[in-house]
């Protein structure tokens, strides 16, 4: 799976890192070819081969380790704005059992 | 995995509360991410729950997840074409829920920087447009796979996957801007 590209420029880019990938499926990773599939490789939605050259290449690349430490620390951050408010929750909770044992009649 | 026979008031309960249940504080999250205020989304998942318990008996047992945002995306789809589709934005709430700055000072390094980013992170998501804004409550904070969001939102994955690389990117640049994050380099 692959980010979708924006301009003509980047997605001829894009065709050339593919036709290298088909050509050589073992090469190491590139900085563009990271840089093209790290929003995917941070949500762990790779495969496991593009999860093993992604891996490699971040091994030894400072500024492609970076980004990642960069798009990690605003992913962490998104996920603490979300911590679901305990009152809905827990009346949602209280509805789901007056559901199961059948205290709210159905209205259908 | 359900046997069917015991499906029945008993088995259904029993379905219900091992694979609904522990479920509801994703359906908020994504109700709240879809409706962008907290009272409605009480009332999506409330809906949610109701028609789930209605259809347990025809629920094969695998995947609640799933089953269970499809639901929830057909009962928005009913409520929205009963109301105005525009309310889409509500800024206020989930900025109200940032974490507050205090003093950070004897804190460790890393524990600072979080505060600071989250100090600022709720202006940088009020000024995304709503369709990024939503694949990152989805995927960021309510933690979907791309595949759960495209269902919910009704697009393909490669428009899931478009839209969030763009919302990061402006977030990061909206961060850049303000000296939180190192600025974008490719």
């Amino acid at each position: 799976m692959r980010a979708t590209l924006m301009s003509p420029l980047m997605r001829g880019m894009g065709l050339m890192l593919r036709v290298r990938r088909r050509l050589r499926p073992d090469a190491p990773a590139r900085c563009p070819e990271v840089a093209r599939v790290l929003q995917s490789y941070l949500d762990g939605e790779v495969d496991a081969r593009t999860l093993r050259l992604v891996s490699a290449h971040l091994e030894d690349c400072r500024r492609c380790g970076l980004e990642v430490e960069t798009y990690t620390a605003l992913k962490q951050a998104l996920h603490r704005v979300g911590d679901p408010p305990a009152e809905p929750v827990e009346r949602l909770r209280t509805f789901a059992a007056q559901l199961a044992t059948g205290d709210i009649p159905d209205q259908s | 995995m359900r046997d069917p026979a015991r499906t029945g008031p008993r088995g259904s309960e029993a379905v219900f509360q091992e694979q609904v249940v522990p479920e509801i504080d994703v359906l908020y999250r994504v109700a709240l991410s879809i409706t962008r205020s907290h009272a409605d989304a009480e009332d999506l998942v409330q809906d949610t729950l109701l028609r789930a318990y209605r259809a347990i008996d025809r629920f094969d047992g695998r995947h609640p997840r799933a089953w269970l945002l499809t639901i929830l995306r057909n009962a928005q789809v009913n409520r929205t074409r009963r109301r105005r589709p525009d309310l889409l934005h509500d800024p206020d709430e989930v900025t109200r829920r940032a974490a507050t700055t205090e003093d950070t000072r004897a804190q460790p390094e890393e524990a600072v920087m979080a505060g600071v980013l989250d100090e600022h992170l709720g202006a940088a998501l009020d000024a995304l447009p709503v369709k990024f804004r939503q694949v990152v409550d989805l995927i960021d904070v309510s933690e979907l796979s791309y595949h759960e969001a495209a269902d919910v939102l009704g697009v393909p994955i490669g428009t899931v996957m478009s839209r969030l690389s763009r919302a990061r990117k402006r977030l990061r640049d909206h961060l850049a801007r303000e000296g939180i994050l190192p600025r974008r380099r490719m």
